[in-house]
């Protein structure tokens, strides 16, 4: 589904040149659900930017559903980020202007896809999500878990091969990050959605099939969930964190 | 279900408030400027305003400074609709839209929005020109001159503004949607502006830069001119330039510093922390006040400073009457003008007149080498100069002049004394017989009716001797009287002083400017005299007797106290209200601005002020603390544009004769009567302001 190869880039501030990533290899597989770990600066949030060509990277390969990204020109990259991409930010990056039901419409209406399938497809989203009453609010009137189960919706409006999700908690009570992070898996189970979630959430990450654990700008270790009970992924998780951040006993 | 059209029909609906404000801010910079240049191209201006002339360049360089303004405050307002708009255009870039869609989306809406805004204000500029013109007709003054008739090319310049600011526009947009990276379009709406923090010299660096580039660019061109024998002086301007950077040095100061050391550097530490981190915008938006402000005060003070140092010379002169004419002309005579009394029931007291003459004088002229480069040549017929003999003067002074033989003494104004010394020699020329002697320059004296133009005295047998067969068309009086009740002779004044325009033969019909002895002698050296090559500077009319052209200009105007202090306001009328209407657009465009500034600063620092809230700052600390931006930026540039423009009158005055006289002083001291009138005006529209910003802050 997604491959990475050799992935690197760096940003100029004045005169200093500061390498983020050097040389990162990572692949998702269709209808999993993996999380990128790391501590602040190793790379993750530039990451994913890469992978959804907001920004630019200087060398590497980066192939989703079988298709190279760097050669392709803005118009084709416009149409994968808008058919292969959906995408959840920590700050939701919803139009105040629009209400929910057409924040979640938004990228079929870029897409040029205003049929009433869309439509019925949208509404069952919001169903789906739960956020079925609150579907003519504004997102100035719904609480910080609805808008991020809105932005979900957004991701998936156009089925696409990819979910990317930067700190889809961050910005949310326990209580609200339990309902997004459910709705990643519903979507995983039900909708057949592939994730790529970056996250700082030992919690959230223990939900996934996989977590990547990214360090200096490149990757450091995988661990794998494999049937594995939550909680006990999540214990070995942040004893491969302690390990990683040279804390371990 | 809805297409992208109807997606962005109701974004804009619901950010309306944004899209005014883009739309208001176009509007009123056009709407000012197509005003300003209404007026500044109207023919009724032009006419009043010679060609070449100080006033003239001064609208036009106070036109200059409100375009930049406008246009600077345009494109700041632009650039807070592409910081709204960037969340909006980077998030549907993220959810793949094409950068081609969105620019084409983004293009339609700005230049639909600012089209039709700046369209209105260069519409609605001319009628607004006309409004406030009409009002000063109906509540100030109102002459045969203040009609206004407008120049359609004006509006070629007003839509050369707005073309610029499209264009502006078009780049800035331009340059927003090009950025490649996504993250930084959808942040921009957050991203701060700072400026560099600066060390503690940099103000006062500032200070001395700004009094080095004005002294500079003040005299740079009086150098070249006198050094250098060019008047190629316009690049000369550049020594301006420290004066610019010294001011901008200072704005950054004063945001990022402040002038005040010690606690208060921590009581204000939040105030000017917003200031500093939206830097950038706050020390242009600053700049671009205290040059309006400037500009402002320069046109409002124009008025004092010249009908101040009028009212003074009138209320000093030593006559209520006086008035000079060629001997060869049928004026009217003493019984003529007692009768003409008489019916006035006006009774003429202390009647004198003297006889005096016009003779040749030597002098050196500037003759161009082309290019802009002149030199001097010696003409023993340079000028006009008058002529008295010394008991004449005593006739009709009262006091001696005590001049020796072979010299001359000059009766001069105040501003004019000390610019001849001993060394100082004249010959004077006969023009009949063109018999010339020569005299040395013994002392000056004072008389207001006869400084202006300068007559010298001369010893009563040299004059003889010098204007012995002098033709009567080179002899003059001089008729000076009081009256009784000066103040109700307003009727016979003016009937006099159209009896002697009347009885004026077509030979004194000239502006104060022609010199026949000039005249002639270019003539007879074959060439043309300028006065001839420029006839538009010489044109006088006695069709018009009481228009300002006339009254000012003619060679032969009488000096009538009673006529000049009733009419000056209608002589000067379009001269004065030309400088009213500039002040008040000038100072429209600052309120204009600053109130923008300020209602970005609570819309920009909003969440800020709820963090403050959160963190236990309490009312008193967030109104002191809105009060602190608002404050500066009102405050600041107020007060460096008057303190500038003030140090800017009194270079002048002071440079023109290396003295303040007592009429130039009672000036500036009206000056600072308006300036603080007008400051007033401004503390109390930055009260309103202050209000406006507190409540959108929800600040009690």
């Amino acid at each position: 589904m997604l491959q990475v190869k050799n992935l690197r880039k760096s940003y100029r501030a004045g005169k200093t040149t500061y390498e983020i990533l050097k040389g990162v290899n990572l692949a998702v597989a269709q209808g999993e659900f993996v999380a990128v770990m790391g501590p602040s600066g190793s790379g993750k949030t530039t990451l994913l930017n890469c992978i959804s060509c907001y920004i630019p990277f200087d060398q590497g390969e980066i192939t989703l559903g079988g298709q190279e990204l760097k050669d392709l020109d803005e118009k084709s990259l416009a149409k994968v980020r808008n058919r292969k991409l959906g995408f959840v930010f920590q700050d939701f990056m919803l139009l105040d202007g629009l209400s929910v039901q057409d924040n979640i419409l938004l990228p079929a209406i870029i897409g040029g896809n205003t049929g009433t399938a869309m439509e019925q497809r949208g509404n069952r989203l919001c169903d789906f999500f739960g956020i079925g009453q609150i579907r003519g609010k504004y997102p100035a009137d719904i609480s910080g878990g609805e808008k991020q189960r809105t932005a979900v919706a957004r991701a998936l409006i156009n089925d696409p091969l990819l979910i990317l999700a930067d700190e889809p908690t961050g910005n949310l009570d326990s209580k609200s990050s339990r309902a997004v992070i459910s709705s990643f898996e519903e979507a995983r189970n039900k909708l057949s959605a592939t994730v790529l979630m970056v996250t700082h959430d030992s919690f959230a990450a223990s939900f996934c099939d996989r977590v990547i654990l990214l360090k200096d700008g490149t990757v450091y270790g995988t661990l794998e969930r494999k049937g594995k009970e939550r909680g006990g992924f999540q214990d070995e998780l942040l004893e491969k964190i302690k390990e990683m951040n040279g804390d371990a006993a | 279900m809805k297409n992208l059209g109807k997606i962005g029909a109701e974004l804009r609906r619901r950010n309306r408030k944004q899209y005014t404000l883009l739309s208001a801010c176009l509007f009123f910079s056009v709407l000012l400027i197509t005003a300003y240049v209404s007026i500044m191209r109207s023919p009724t201006v032009l006419d009043i305003l010679p060609e070449g002339g100080d006033s003239r360049k001064m609208v036009m360089m106070i036109f200059a400074l409100a375009a930049v303004g406008c246009g600077v405050f345009s494109i700041y307002s632009a650039s807070l609709f592409f910081r709204y708009k960037s969340r909006e255009a980077g998030i549907f870039l993220m959810l793949g839209a094409s950068r081609g869609r969105i620019s084409k989306q983004l293009f339609k809406e700005v230049m639909l929005t600012a089209t039709g805004s700046c369209l209105a204000g260069a519409l609605l500029g001319t009628p607004l020109a006309w409004c406030i013109w009409q009002l000063f007709r109906a509540f100030l003054v109102d002459t045969q001159e203040m009609k206004l008739s407008f120049d359609p090319q004006a509006y070629l310049i007003a839509l050369a503004f707005t073309a610029g600011i499209l264009v502006a526009l078009f780049l800035m947009g331009r340059a927003f949607i090009r950025r490649t990276n996504l993250i930084d379009i959808v942040n921009q709406q957050h991203k701060s502006e700072p400026v560099h923090d600066v060390k503690p010299w940099f103000g006062p660096l500032g200070i001395v830069l700004m009094a080095a580039g004005g002294f500079a660019g003040y005299l740079a061109p009086t150098i070249m001119v006198r050094m250098l024998h060019t008047y190629q002086t316009g690049w000369t301007k550049l020594f301006y330039l420290p004066f610019f950077v010294g001011l901008y040095m200072v704005l950054i100061h004063t945001v990022v510093h402040g002038w005040r050391q010690g606690k208060s550097r921590y009581r204000n530490i939040a105030s000017r922390s917003m200031m500093k981190f939206q830097g950038r915008q706050t020390v242009n938006n600053m700049l671009v006040l205290t040059v309006l402000i400037a500009g402002a005060y320069f046109a409002t003070f124009n008025t004092p400073m010249m009908g101040t140092a009028q009212i003074m010379e009138m209320e000093n002169r030593p006559v209520d009457y006086a008035f000079h004419y060629r001997a060869d002309q049928n004026l009217p005579s003493r019984s003529e003008i007692e009768a003409m009394a008489a019916k006035d029931k006006v009774a003429v007291t202390g009647w004198k007149d003297a006889e005096t003459a016009v003779l040749g004088s030597d002098g050196r002229e500037e003759v161009s080498d082309g290019g802009g480069k002149f030199h001097f040549e010696y003409r023993k017929l340079g000028g006009e100069c008058n002529c008295i003999s010394e008991s004449e003067y005593r006739e009709m002074t009262g006091k001696a002049a005590d001049v020796q033989p072979g010299r001359f003494a000059a009766v001069m104004s105040e501003e004019s004394a000390g610019k001849m010394d001993s060394d100082d020699k004249t010959l004077l020329t006969n023009m009949t017989t063109r018999k010339s002697m020569s005299f040395g320059f013994q002392r000056s004296l004072r008389f207001g009716m006869m400084a202006s133009p300068s007559y010298y005295v001369l010893d009563d047998a040299d004059y003889a001797k010098i204007t012995a067969g002098l033709a009567e068309e080179w002899c003059e009086r001089l008729v000076c009287f009081n009256v009784k009740d000066e103040l109700q002779t307003y009727d016979f004044a003016k009937e006099l002083f159209h009896e002697i325009v009347n009885r004026s033969g077509p030979e004194c019909e000239v502006d104060e400017d022609y010199d026949r002895v000039a005249k002639i002698a270019a003539n007879e050296a074959g060439k043309a005299w300028w006065g001839d090559e420029h006839p538009e500077i010489m044109k006088v009319s006695y069709d018009q007797p009481d228009s300002s052209q006339f009254r000012i200009g003619w060679k032969y105007m009488p000096k009538f106290r009673v006529l000049d202090r009733n009419d000056m306001v209608r002589e000067y009328a379009v001269y004065f209200m030309v400088f009213l209407f500039i002040s008040i657009i000038c100072f429209a465009a600052v309120l204009l601005i600053g109130y923008t500034r300020c209602v970005t600063i609570a819309v920009n620092n909003r969440r800020v002020y709820d963090d403050l809230r959160h963190l236990g700052a309490a009312p008193g600390y967030l109104f002191r603390s809105v009060r602190g931006q608002v404050s500066k930026t009102f405050g600041a540039p107020g007060l460096i544009g008057t303190v500038l423009i003030f140090a800017y009158f009194v270079m002048i005055l002071f440079m023109n004769d290396s003295q303040i006289t007592r009429e130039e002083f009672s000036a500036l001291a009206v000056c600072a009567g308006i300036a603080l009138g007008l400051s007033i005006v401004l503390w109390a529209f930055y009260r309103f302001t202050l209000r406006r910003v507190c409540r959108m802050l929800k600040i009690n």
